[in-house]
């Protein structure tokens, strides 16, 4: 009897059934769609984080220091006593946190005389270094990813599987000093040997490297007589905004307890990446550039706090959308409820009644509206970011749940309030 | 006329108060959609300024340095700063750089001369254990330093200066504070301007100045020009990485936010038309009786036309009000500033949902007045 009265509604009403569906589904599908870029955002701001280079130096241990100051009593004839290994380069990405690690490159410096006496910092490095890794992966990496905010104003990145290795790109302040044109030739003059280089690109960078000359990593090591070693690397990292926990660790991180280590080994705190980095390769410094680590945090911050503010609107104007139109579509059906009093059903029932057949249509349009809002949340993140978000599964249980106490929030109170008049005069029409 | 319009009057408001309940229901649907309106629209509008100085964590965007061959001095570099707003420069260091030697290790280091009240503003990632100086007679160093020479809080170095061809100076420094930045800086030691002009015997000629500005880069590029014109022996330069990382990343959160006001207003203002069409829906055999005793369709559409504009009226100024409250809040908690209420927002949120108001109302009507009143009232 009572599915078949259900039936009956539903199927008798669908025009206001369909409306209350509807206006569910599109509840549902902005609390979905909201949700999940609420949880994506993070990520995605994180990867243009990107842009604004490297987060972390790894350095030998010892010599550091040495090198920094000596370049300052005698630029350019830098002494330097440690190196790392360009080998041990690739184990970067063997880390815990490998995943997180983005892009990377190593460098090596020289100095070089210029025709007019004066002398210019060579620079070796990736550029799109491609690299097998032991678990299988491959990647490029080096600084064409590197330095994002590179202009080029001639020519071309240097392509390392195409272009010969004496190849160099020139800073923009550099190559109007010298009058040097993309495929011109320069002699690189470094304390071991020298080479000829062909200019590929001049790019505009804004800062000191306008001023140096660019070249592959094997090119710069054969000037020095430093084969297989690099000075340093820059390294882009995907990292969790520091909290307390990271900011105790990166102090000493034996001083943890052993609960708190392994939140901290297991988060991706920048502290946490580099000590995993140092663990990685042999004698080395690994140490946050604050610049960009520190500035990330806030920004990220402040974006996944304006997104939780803004999904707690729209989940609550949602929520008072639903409740609403169900709140109404009950007082709209009192002289039907009146009508199955007068005819003796008792009130549980007739709550059991409307109740289900406002929760079936709440079934439908929610599960219409959960792709709906899968819909909306690609939309978003296709236009924006370019990249799918993706979906989580605790949106779902979320939704349910606000959904199912929603509708009943505004259909109870209502069926009370029917419930509570008079079948004589809701049927006359005297009080509705 | 005038007796019709006092009916007019009458029955709207008697149709109001007489259904309250419903009313109700339908004002605070129509006033849910207007605080989202007028709330996102604020927030859409302060997110660019409000994230912007979020930016400038990144440090200076511009620098000032002096053209070959010329010196830049603090009334040079002030002259140049004349021409960018004062609310719009959140910072800027002045930076001279020389080599000192420290006596008791025979060494050179480089030392910085600036500003640490202007530091602390266009580098707010310098994280200094200990203080910044606050004395002449004070300096930071830097961590890669502080290690090598085992200096603490509290050490006292002893810095000289040895001019070209001139007589070495001397002077005794304590060390306020550890400077961990991650980058350069940790290998030098920063002093004053004064101190430095006390250490060198002569007047402080600057190297750099560091500029902190909120601006777009256009507003930048626009700024180099400017000084590029005033000639006067200093040269702008844009610090690139942070523009244009800048530029990208803010050109993204601000589409996001766009892109998510968009679609959550799109649903809202479905959700408040289907709730006021389900309201108005309902009273089918009402307009089904007026029809009967010979009520124009043109009347009808009208009284509800106006009680649909009416709820309109009230529920975009109550949205506007409760909107800018959730934009404050926002604001403060994620921003930590307040933002100022935009006056245009009133009309355009309280044209918008009577617009809406009207709209909603008028679609169920319009399928009400279509039908045979004899079978409305049937019913059917």
């Amino acid at each position: 009897m009572i599915i078949r009265m259900i039936r009956g509604a539903l199927i008798r009403q669908k025009g206001k059934m369909m409306l209350i569906a509807f206006t569910i589904a599109l509840g549902t599908s902005l609390a979905t769609a909201m949700l999940n870029v609420m949880l994506d955002v993070g990520d995605k701001v994180n990867q243009e984080l990107k842009t604004y280079g490297a987060n972390i130096t790894v350095k030998p241990k010892d010599s550091s220091l040495l090198s920094d100051l000596y370049d300052v009593e005698d630029e350019g004839d830098a002494i330097q006593t440690s190196y790392l290994q360009e080998d041990e380069v690739s184990k970067l990405k063997t880390i815990f946190w490998a995943f997180n690690i983005v892009d990377f490159a190593p460098f090596m410096e020289t100095a070089t005389a210029l025709p007019d006496g004066s002398e210019a910092k060579v620079v070796g490095t990736w550029f799109n270094h491609h690299l097998d890794l032991s678990t299988g992966e491959s990647l490029d990496a080096g600084v064409t990813t590197l330095r994002t905010w590179w202009d080029l104003t001639e020519g071309t990145w240097i392509d390392e599987q195409q272009d010969s290795l004496n190849s160099a790109m020139v800073g923009a302040v550099l190559a109007e000093a010298q009058g040097w044109q993309t495929g011109d030739t320069v002699t690189l003059d470094g304390p071991a040997s020298s080479a000829e280089v062909t200019i590929v690109g001049i790019f505009d960078g804004g800062g000191d490297e306008d001023e140096q000359i660019y070249a592959p990593l094997d090119l710069v090591q054969s000037l020095n007589d430093t084969e297989g070693k690099v000075s340093y690397i820059e390294v882009s990292a995907l990292t969790t905004p520091d909290n307390d926990l990271a900011r105790r660790a990166a102090q000493n991180p034996q001083a943890l307890s052993s609960a708190d280590y392994e939140t901290w080994y297991c988060t991706a705190y920048v502290s946490a990446i580099c000590y995993q980095i140092q663990e990685a390769i042999t004698d080395c410094v690994a140490s946050a550039v604050r610049q960009v680590a520190e500035s990330e945090g806030t920004i990220l911050d402040k974006t996944q706090l304006l997104m939780i503010l803004i999904t707690i609107l729209s989940l609550i104007g949602a929520a008072l959308g639903i409740s609403n139109l169900v709140t109404a579509s009950v007082m709209e059906r009192a002289k039907e409820i009146g009508l199955l009093k007068a005819v003796g059903a008792r009130d549980h029932s007739i709550t059991g009644l409307v109740l289900t057949e406002i929760l079936i249509t709440a079934l439908i349009g929610g599960v219409a509206g959960y792709f709906m809002g899968f819909g909306f949340a690609q939309l978003i993140g296709q236009t924006v970011f370019g990249s799918a978000i993706e979906m989580r599964l605790m949106v779902v249980p979320i939704v349910i749940v606000l959904i199912a106490l929603v509708t009943a929030a505004g259909s109870v109170p209502a069926i009370f309030m029917v419930l509570r008049l008079d079948p004589a005069e809701v049927l006359h029409g005297s009080k509705a | 006329m005038n007796k019709k319009r006092k009916m007019l009057l009458k029955m709207v408001t008697a149709s109001l108060l007489r259904r309250r309940s419903r009313m109700l229901i339908a004002l605070l649907s129509i006033a849910v959609g207007a605080t989202i309106l007028s709330g996102l629209v604020t927030i859409y509008y302060d997110v660019p300024r409000q994230m912007g100085a979020q930016f400038r964590n990144y440090g200076a965007n511009m620098i000032l340095v002096p053209s070959d061959e010329e010196t830049m001095t603090q009334e040079g570099a002030q002259e140049c700063m004349d021409i960018i707003p004062a609310d719009d420069l959140v910072g800027a260091s002045p930076y001279r750089y020389i080599n000192v030697e420290m006596n008791s290790r025979q060494r050179i280091f480089v030392a910085a001369g600036t500003d640490f009240e202007q530091v602390q503003s266009t580098s707010p990632y310098f994280m200094v254990d200990g203080e910044y100086p606050s004395s002449e007679r004070q300096v930071l160093v830097g961590k890669e330093t502080a290690e090598l020479i085992g200096a603490r809080i509290g050490s006292v170095l002893e810095l000289s200066y040895k001019p070209e061809g001139g007589k070495r100076n001397s002077l005794k420094f304590t060390v306020s504070g550890i400077l961990d930045t991650g980058g350069d800086e940790e290998s030098y030691i920063f002093m004053t301007l004064k101190a430095m002009s006390d250490l060198t015997t002569e007047e402080t000629a600057l190297d750099v100045m560091e500029l902190s500005i909120s601006s777009t880069e256009e507003g930048l590029e626009n700024y180099i020009t400017q000084i590029s014109e005033m000639d006067n022996g200093i040269q702008a330069r844009l610090v690139k990485r942070v523009t244009k990382s800048e530029a990208s990343v803010l050109s993204k959160l601000q589409s996001l936010v766009l892109l998510v006001t968009v679609v959550v207003l799109l649903l809202t203002m479905i959700c408040v038309c289907t709730t006021m069409m389900a309201v108005v829906s309902e009273r089918r055999k009402e307009i089904g009786l007026r029809k009967a005793l010979g009520a124009s369709d043109q009347s009808i559409r009208t009284e509800f036309l106006y009680e649909g504009m009416f709820l309109g009226l009230l529920g975009g100024i109550l949205g506007t009000v409760l909107g800018f409250v959730f934009a404050q809040t926002v604001s403060v908690n994620v921003f930590e500033s307040s933002i100022t209420f935009q006056p245009l927002l009133l009309p355009v949120t309280v044209i918008a949902s009577m617009l809406i108001a009207a709209l909603s109302c008028m679609i169920p009507i319009k399928n009400a007045i279509a039908i045979d009143p004899a079978l409305v009232l049937k019913g059917e």
